[in-house]
């Protein structure tokens, strides 16, 4: 995917401006959350299951070169292809290659982020393929010529009204508002994709290091019917997804549904080891496992290696209130919200999404619903130093910040400028909201009146009061 | 040096001088329950994911089978050749409503529309109300891949706790497809409106027998 990270600001402000991207936003995470909590409050295991899926991933990270020796040799004895890329630009080569040597024109494809990282599909096209993306919300996406907007809810910001006219036009269906037609009308179409097709592409939420099965899973049921029809199986799946044994999987299937959409269990699990045996009716012949490094093992050296814990569930996102306003597209990359905030500058540079750190109130909520513990506001925060550090901040900023300190150091200091900000303030805003503050401050008043300083300050307040009381 | 190696090479410096790896999987809290416990926490889990469990006796599931295919628009019926448990209930459910019988080489090279899928199920799972299907012993996956409706056949002794027991068996020698199905294909890719039959079946059924 086409990288515009850094533009997070303006690409924010379009999304706060568009009218009918915010109601379609806050239903959606607002439902996922309810969802999601009502899930983990019939769950009393939780907290156990969280801290146990958090210790195996730590203990994963700490191996990751034994276990994904496992993971390899387990599947390559069960007959799977296993490549390996270490860039994007390789792991396009190496698709493409399998695409042409498999004699592949149609490929089906579900839901994967990590072929998002690559621009699998364009790789694809490249070899003479058509790529036919089979999750419903990617599909839409996908006719529209757009880009997800939410991990879990691809096309969140699209009407049904839209909808029916992209299938009337690219489908020739007619027209219709009712939500089962349509879903109907993609059914056919997609079936008659998954039925002739000659590579199913998948991408892996776990690698099963002890039998080198990879696990997709979903709820509509399109990874497993690409991982069962096609005579080939390309799964494109990132290296930290390695988990130590098979006997693990039901502790991260207990977390990713209901920290996902608030279900016990996806519809769709599928464990898919090597390929098809003999006398088996289905199955792929050739199974081809693409794992991708692509930054994940300069993550590991250094000091936000957790951040490769992330199962991909989308909780931060509908917690973030960030998010919650802006949406997928304005992260600018493949992963939005809080862990796109983090994970993107650690895999393109931080230069390049320098930006993403701020978009955060450092609120703490994605800590909380993170279902494996990654300490994501402590990242973002460490992020804004690296930023600072490897001088990517504006002099116009340092110096603000410099002098935001020194006043906080100075409390003398601070309560002269509480006191004249106090009467400047009243003055001005005549004891209302004080709107149009000229830039660089225009930030703050653009869409809401920034609240006048109080008269009395509230340190000179407390004095008072506790003068009074004493 | 091929990538392979250099990757490995990079991941051994960054992973090096953690002590070896856990080597067992921490114990997960998991009393056995009984079969009473099992049966009933099951038609609830079931019923949670958006499926349709039928007890009871044979005549009366039978019925009541017939009257969720009739509903659902089927007019054919199929199951695996060798699958005798599906293919009893399968042939005993034609007089129940207009329904022909065809065979898994006819619904593989077409569309599967207004179809049922018969199929033994070889575990199902109380914790999270899901159907296990494998590709074990050349079994086919058909009925509850391409199908309008799924019809599983639950014998109450394969019935576990939970998705430990169901995987325990199978870790020594995967085969190649191991399915858990719970409840129908869903999506609420548009609107945030849950709607079913997005790619499998747009009903799950299972018939829970002993």
């Amino acid at each position: 995917m086409e990288l515009n990270a850094n533009a997070f600001g303006r690409n924010a402000r379009k999304a706060l401006l568009d009218k009918k991207l915010q109601g379609a936003l806050g239903r959606a995470t607002e439902r996922f959350q309810t969802h999601r909590d009502a899930a983990i409050a019939e769950f009393p295991e939780f907290e156990a299951t969280r801290e146990r899926a958090s210790r195996i991933k730590r203990d994963v990270l700490d191996h990751l070169d034994t276990y994904l020796a496992r993971f390899i040799e387990e599947a390559e004895k069960r007959g799977a292809i296993v490549h390996v890329a270490r860039n994007a630009a390789q792991a396009r080569e190496i698709a493409a290659r399998i695409a042409r040597d498999e004699g592949v024109t149609l490929a089906v494809k579900s839901k994967s982020m990590a072929s998002e990282e690559i621009s699998l599909n364009e790789a694809l096209q490249g070899a003479g393929v058509t790529v036919v993306e089979s999750d419903l919300g990617e599909y839409i996406v996908q006719l529209a010529g757009e880009t997800p907007s939410h991990i879990i809810a691809p096309a969140v910001h699209k009407t049904r009204e839209e909808i029916s006219r992209l299938f009337e036009r690219h489908l020739g269906e007619p027209r219709t508002d009712s939500i089962p037609e349509l879903v109907g009308m993609a059914r056919k179409h997609l079936r008659g994709k998954f039925l002739s097709a000659g590579m199913g592409v998948s991408g892996g939420n776990f690698l099963v290091a002890d039998t080198g099965s990879v696990v997709p899973v979903t709820n509509e049921g399109n990874g497993r019917m690409g991982t069962v029809l096609p005579r080939v199986h390309l799964a494109v799946v990132g290296i930290e997804k390695v988990i130590p044994r098979m006997a693990d999987l039901p502790t991260f299937l207990r977390l990713l549904p209901r920290s996902a959409t608030g279900q016990a269990i996806s519809s769709y699990v599928s464990i898919v080891t090597g390929t098809r045996r003999a006398g088996d009716p289905e199955g792929p012949d050739r199974m081809h496992i693409l794992l991708l490094d692509c930054g994940r093992s300069a993550i590991l050296e250094g000091k936000y290696r957790e951040v490769l814990k992330c199962l991909r569930c989308g909780a931060c996102l509908n917690t973030c209130p960030v998010y919650q306003s802006v949406g997928g597209h304005a992260y600018g990359w493949v992963y939005s919200g809080p862990i796109g905030a983090v994970l993107t500058p650690l895999l393109v540079g931080l230069p390049e999404a320098a930006a993403l750190p701020d978009a955060s109130t450092l609120c703490g909520a994605c800590a909380d619903v993170c279902p494996v513990k990654i300490p994501l506001p402590d990242f973002l925060l460490e992020l804004r130093s690296d930023v600072r550090e490897q001088g990517l901040k504006t002099p116009g900023e340092i110096a603000a910040m410099k002098g935001y300190a020194r006043v906080m150091q100075r409390a003398g200091l601070l309560e002269a400028i509480e006191r004249i900000a106090g009467v400047l303030g009243q003055f001005f805003s005549k004891g209302k909201g004080i709107g149009g503050l000229p830039y660089p401050f225009s930030g703050w008043t653009e869409r809401r009146d920034f609240p006048a300083p109080a008269a009395r300050p509230f340190r000179k307040q407390w004095k008072i009061k506790r003068g009074a009381r004493g | 040096m091929n990538e392979r190696e250099a990757l490995f090479q990079h991941l051994s410096a960054a992973c090096g001088g953690h002590g070896s790896p856990t080597g067992k999987p921490l114990p997960g809290a998991a009393p056995v329950a009984p079969e009473s416990d099992r049966v009933a926490l099951f038609a609830k889990t079931f019923a949670a994911a958006g499926g349709v469990l039928l007890r009871g006796t044979v005549e009366k599931a039978l019925s009541d089978l017939g009257e969720h295919l009739r509903a659902e628009g089927v007019t054919a019926l199929f199951f695996p050749e060798d699958d005798t448990a599906a293919r009893e209930i399968a042939e005993a459910l034609v007089p129940f409503g207009p329904f022909n019988l065809t065979t898994v080489a006819d619904v593989r090279g077409g569309d599967a529309a207004g179809t049922a899928g018969f199929r033994t199920a070889e575990a199902a799972i109380a914790e999270t109300g899901t159907i296990v299907e494998t590709s074990a012993f050349g079994r086919t996956l058909l009925p509850g891949l391409m199908a309008d409706v799924h019809v599983s056949i639950v014998p109450a002794a394969s019935l576990v706790a939970r998705m430990e027991e169901a995987l325990a068996s199978v870790t020594a020698d995967p085969p190649r497809n191991i399915s858990f199905l719970s409840g129908p294909s869903r999506t609420g890719d548009i609107e945030q409106t849950l709607t079913v039959g997005a790619h499998g079946p747009r009903k799950a059924i299972a018939l829970l027998l002993g």
